[in-house]
């Protein structure tokens, strides 16, 4: 069926739209002057400069990779291990498991921030690095689950029974036929809590603190007080990582796996 | 293989524990700290009864235009040949920080931002419009923001479609508009309450982008909470207004999960 004019132009108006704040910022970064313009008023580095030379600006760049590569890594076994726990469950046990699991989910995010400021001081792990990790583990974990699952889900059984007929042990089975199959399930759902832990600022920014804090939540704090070019450059540095990681995804399981994976999420119960 | 099953699912089950404690505990905390005294000074607040009803309607007006803007769009990458090129413009923007996004549109539409600018340049204005820092810009930024979830959530229903239902339509003598109403539109109604349930709840917990785009005048429960902690310090008001957003986002978002229960016993019916 063919579309209407009207659908096409404001698809084609969005499709510019929603890049569009973005460019602005990439080409803002550029500004010789301390203003932010667009177009910018000349070329430089000058900003990426500032930036590259700020040891504050470098160390939460820094301390956000780590946290979010930990995030990612320690997310993603987490769900592997309970998606094989599912696997095969009773319909109503595995399903009330992934309820819990996307919980999350289904909470506004500054409640989360409160609600884990309120716990995290008590355990007085507040404003430091072990604090920010687990809120980030609890906020990474559903999109970690929702691309292992449907991963699993799509495994051929007869190849694990093939497995099993032909003599592997289970352990063999799932080290030779479940986990190779798994691998594009693994590759979005580390991908995804990466970029989420990356990018998160509402819920993290009730937990960081003058030792830790990551780069979006010095962001906004810079922002909040002067938002100069500097944040521009930083700003550019993080939509370009961000499209790499797109493109990487799109690569490595194809972009194809959000929309799977939203299918999945209508289809469990919520 | 049952304690086999057991020993897989624990991490998973420390992570979804400690969430839950965490919510239990704000909830409890609140109560059991501030008491319910604090709740009738809450509600007595003209103040916070203003936060809250402004919370109400910029979410639901958020959520009106992501849903309204988002269906030409994702009926479009449904039907489009360059689905994927077109989804990078969708996915990209999505995965980058909020707070960067936000940034974005601060550049575009300060005083002396790309917009005055632009339209100074043309002659159009002599002073610059006021755009930042009021209710309008929250709603731009929030929509801007929560869209692309809108998009996929469609787009992962439309896409599921048995496309000759349509054809059919078509067949029988039936309009576009008629093919739309009675055939697509009803078909996808899945995608569309997902997704819209998914922004109603994201924008009530907001905090970056109306604290960034609406400045401190017009608060909404997050930027409120945001305040109550580090400017007021006030933890225990905070904490019940946590709490309040909690029960907000619920009874924003029930009946939408109505509908969804609803129709798709209709449909499961058919």
């Amino acid at each position: 069926m063919g579309l209407s004019p009207a659908t096409r132009i404001i698809a084609v108006l969005l499709l510019i739209l929603l890049p569009a704040p973005l460019i602005i910022v990439i080409g803002a970064s550029f500004s010789p002057r301390a203003v932010l313009a667009f177009p910018p008023p000349g070329f430089s580095w000058r900003w990426y400069l500032e930036f590259l030379g700020s040891t504050a600006w470098i160390t939460a760049f820094a301390q956000s990779a780590v946290i979010a590569i930990v995030a990612a890594v320690v997310t993603t076994i987490i769900a592997v291990l309970a998606a094989l726990a599912l696997d095969r469950a009773p319909a109503r046990l595995r399903s009330a498991a992934e309820t819990a699991i996307l919980a999350p989910l289904l909470f506004p995010h500054a409640a989360i921030g409160i609600a884990f400021l309120g716990w995290l001081s008590m355990l007085h792990l507040n404003g430091g690095f072990i604090g920010v990790l687990m809120a980030h583990l609890i906020l990474c974990a559903p999109f970690a689950y929702r691309p292992i699952a449907v991963s699993l889900r799509q495994i051929d059984r007869s190849l694990t029974e093939a497995a099993t007929i032909l003599g592997a042990e289970p352990r063999q089975t799932l080290t030779r036929v479940v986990l190779p199959l798994l691998r594009p399930g693994i590759a979005a759902s580390l991908l995804f809590s990466f970029i989420i832990s990356f990018d998160e600022v509402t819920v993290t920014m009730f937990l960081t603190g003058p030792q830790f804090t990551t780069l979006p939540v010095s962001i906004y704090t810079h922002i909040h007080d002067s938002a100069d070019p500097v944040v521009a450059a930083i700003s550019s540095v993080l939509i370009l990582l961000t499209a790499g990681l797109v493109l990487l995804i799109d690569r490595l399981v194809g972009l194809r796996i959000f929309i799977d994976i939203e299918e999945e999420g209508r289809h469990a119960p919520a | 293989m049952k304690a086999g099953r057991v020993a897989l699912f624990a991490p998973m089950a420390m992570l979804i524990a400690a969430f839950a404690v965490a919510i239990g505990g704000l909830i409890w905390g609140s109560f059991t700290k501030g008491g319910v005294g604090l709740y009738a000074d809450l509600l007595s607040d003209q103040v916070v009864l203003r936060v809250l009803w402004r919370t109400v309607w910029i979410s639901a007006l958020t959520t009106l235009f992501c849903v309204v803007l988002a269906y030409p769009l994702a009926l479009f990458l449904a039907r489009s040949k360059h689905r994927n090129l077109w989804l990078i413009l969708v996915i990209s923007p999505w995965l980058v920080s909020i707070v960067v996004r936000t940034f974005g549109w601060m550049v575009l539409l300060g005083n002396r931002g790309v917009v005055n600018m632009t339209l100074r340049d043309l002659g159009l204005i002599d002073a610059p419009i006021r755009m930042l820092f009021t209710p309008t810009a929250v709603l731009i930024g929030l929509t801007h923001v929560f869209l692309p979830f809108v998009v996929i959530a469609i787009l992962s229903s439309l896409l599921q479609q048995d496309r000759r239902l349509e054809e059919a339509s078509r067949i029988l003598g039936g309009t576009r508009w008629q093919t739309f109403r009675r055939v697509t539109l009803p078909l996808s109604m899945p995608g569309v309450i997902g997704g819209a349930s998914l922004v109603l709840l994201m924008a009530t917990g907001a905090i970056v982008t109306p604290l960034l785009l609406g400045g401190l005048r017009d608060r909404m429960l997050g930027t409120q909470i945001y305040t109550e902690i580090f400017q007021v310090f006030n933890f225990e008001r905070a904490t019940a207004m946590a709490v309040m957003l909690l029960v907000v986002a619920l009874v924003l978002v029930a009946p939408l999960r109505l509908l969804e229960a609803r129709i798709r016993q209709t449909q499961e019916g058919v």
